[in-house]
């Protein structure tokens, strides 16, 4: 499997202020191997510095330091190199008096196509993305679906090797979510490769290979979902607990969460093993409805991740107050 | 990248501006009064007239009057169009975010400058000659000749816009809203008028011996020499006093045009040099 996209050491500074001459590093010494023929997502908060890495891979921007190299070439403003990315920025607006057919024709002008070259680009594409249907149709009746399927469609209008995705299933319904989730995945069993940025922590979980969370533009952790996704737990869930049976299960360190008045989801802590858990509920009269096996979710390793990082920083920070 | 491939992206980029230009309520709304000021300015001066003067006296009076409003609308208007359709066109491609779709296509940041600024000069010029148009038909109608000393007009109006445009469209492209760079253009046109001042103030600076009335009176020589002078294109005293078809007096047309484009392109390259860094 080979490397699509590399960065080293990728470094961007912003000046806080004209005057104040102060630094905000929007990314640190980001190190990124992307691979062929994967969905890598790429995760942080707001802020963390995602864009901005996208940005520095389009040339958008301009790195402080380090380096990109995209299919092995550092030249990464090279027409050769820009005609095998796609990419969809988050919220993109298409002109309202087109046709989705003459905004792609547009897209396809800038890569040099004319004619019936440029014409038979169109409608494959459009049939990629399933909008065969709607060509003729104003982006003005398009539904926030559709708008994003055209988005997609101009990204592949050059038949790309590297797809990049910003918020690609952001404020789509669950059918639309669904259908686009759908198109990713076809994408990537063709051989393409597709780096997403997004918060949508369950979709990126459910199409995605491997995941890097970054938080405050540094990497916090990266893998594929398997190594990442190791917790695992047992649920056990039951019938209302008494105050009483509460207070012995809290004694075992097993978590009691109340789904509704009459049902509790009780959490097996890791160590315990599920024959105790059981017979401490059967001591304490709990009526067990179903036991369950858990995996930990990429939103709660998320959540996680970057609560660890949020809490070091701070305790990094909380010298320096004292000290003022 | 070959040279077909690259002028395809940019005529495509070019075109594009236009279409979404045109559709531009602001810029609607400004064409629609300047012409209906226009078209207006002949059934006023009918009924003004009428109540007035009579025989040929009336006659002059009345078109004088038609070329008075139509010359100072063309110059309000058409100002007003060129400077904001070059202030927003790339602002507003920032915050609807198309430049980061057009500009991850295989487009080199000048050709998406020249694809911009070329759709903007085609809805200046399109903007004027449709302006011009119907000024040349309402004279035609009153005086029966073809005014060619307004056609000459309507040619040296397009390169004093063509300046105005080329420097704000130049602010434009570091700037993230188009406030600031309309600002600017309607700057740029007010002291490109005021010029011959700033060479008054050059020539008065030595009748006094004040050490600060010369450091003055340098600036004002270098501003003078450095600015663009857009009165040097307005015919409009000429339009309201000979007659439509006299020939232009006391100007060179090819060096005004001349004049004209080494500003425009200075704009312009400007306009490349700030953006080719440009983080977007």
């Amino acid at each position: 499997m080979s490397v699509v996209i590399e960065t080293k050491d990728l470094t961007k500074t912003y000046e806080a202020g004209f005057f104040s001459g102060q630094e905000v590093h929007a990314l640190k010494n980001m190190n990124l191997q992307i691979n062929t023929g994967e969905i890598f997502a790429y995760l942080g908060p707001n802020g963390s510095g995602k864009t901005t890495t996208i940005k520095m891979m389009l040339s958008l921007i301009f790195p402080t330091s380090g380096s990109i190299e995209i299919l092995g070439r550092k030249d990464i403003r090279s027409s050769e190199v820009k005609r095998q990315i796609g990419y969809l920025p988050e919220g993109a607006y298409y002109p309202e008096f087109l046709k989705g057919e003459e905004v792609l024709r547009f897209y396809g002008q800038l890569y040099g196509l004319s004619g019936e070259d440029l014409e038979q680009r169109v409608a494959k594409t459009l049939d990629i993305v399933s909008m065969t249907y709607a060509r003729n149709r104003l982006i003005r009746g398009y539904s926030k679906g559709m708008r994003q399927r055209i988005g997609l469609a101009q990204a592949l209008l050059s038949d790309p090797t590297i797809l990049i995705l910003d918020e690609p299933t952001t404020g789509l319904d669950p059918l639309a979510r669904k259908e686009m989730r759908d198109i990713l995945a076809n994408l990537r069993d063709e051989g393409k490769t597709l780096l997403i940025s997004s918060h949508e922590l369950q979709e990126v979980e459910l199409i995605s290979d491997r995941v890097a969370i970054i938080y405050r533009g540094e990497m916090q952790i990266s893998g594929t979902l398997t190594e990442l996704l190791t917790d695992r737990d047992v649920t056990i869930e039951a019938d209302s607990i008494t105050p009483a049976a509460q207070a012995k299960l809290e004694q075992l360190n097993i978590k009691a969460e109340d789904i509704t008045k009459e049902r509790s989801l009780l959490h097996i802590p890791s160590g315990m093993s599920l024959y105790d858990a059981v017979e401490v509920c059967k001591q304490e009269n709990i009526n067990i409805l179903s036991v369950a096996p858990r995996r930990e979710t990429l939103e709660e390793l998320f959540v996680r991740t970057v609560g660890d990082a949020s809490r070091a920083e701070s305790g990094k920070a909380q010298p320096a107050t004292a000290a003022n | 990248m070959s040279a077909t491939t690259s002028a395809r992206g940019v005529w495509a980029i070019a075109m594009y501006t236009w279409r979404e230009g045109i559709r531009k309520k602001t810029l609607i709304g400004f064409l629609l009064l300047s012409l209906l000021v226009i078209f207006g300015s002949t059934f006023m001066t009918a009924f003004m007239t009428q109540a007035t003067v009579s025989g040929n006296i009336e006659t002059e009076v009345e078109t004088k009057i038609i070329k008075d409003i139509c010359v100072s609308a063309i110059s309000i208007f058409g100002i007003l169009i060129t400077i904001f359709m070059s202030a927003s066109v790339v602002p507003n491609e920032m915050e609807n975010k198309v430049i980061y779709t057009v500009l991850s296509k295989p487009v080199r940041r000048y050709q998406y400058l020249l694809g911009k600024f070329a759709g903007v000069q085609l809805i200046v010029i399109a903007n004027l000659v449709l302006m011009s148009l119907l000024f040349i038909i309402a004279l035609y109608i009153k005086e029966q000749v073809v005014p060619t000393l307004l056609m000459w007009s309507t040619l040296l109006t397009y390169f004093q816009f063509l300046i105005v445009s080329s420097f704000t469209f130049a602010i434009s492209c570091t700037s993230t809203s188009s406030v600031l760079p309309t600002i600017s253009g309607l700057f740029i046109y007010i002291t490109g008028n005021l010029t011959e001042y700033l060479n008054d103030v050059s020539n008065r600076s030595g009748t006094t011996e004040s050490g600060i009335d010369a450091i003055i009176g340098q600036v004002a020589s270098m501003l003078y020499k450095i600015l663009p002078n857009l009165r040097s294109f307005d015919l409009r005293n000429q339009i309201l006093y000979l007659a439509p078809n006299d020939p232009p007096a006391d100007v060179q047309i090819p060096n005004l045009i001349l004049y004209g484009l080494l500003y425009g392109f200075a704009g312009y390259l400007l306009a490349q040099v700030l953006f080719s860094r440009k983080e977007l």
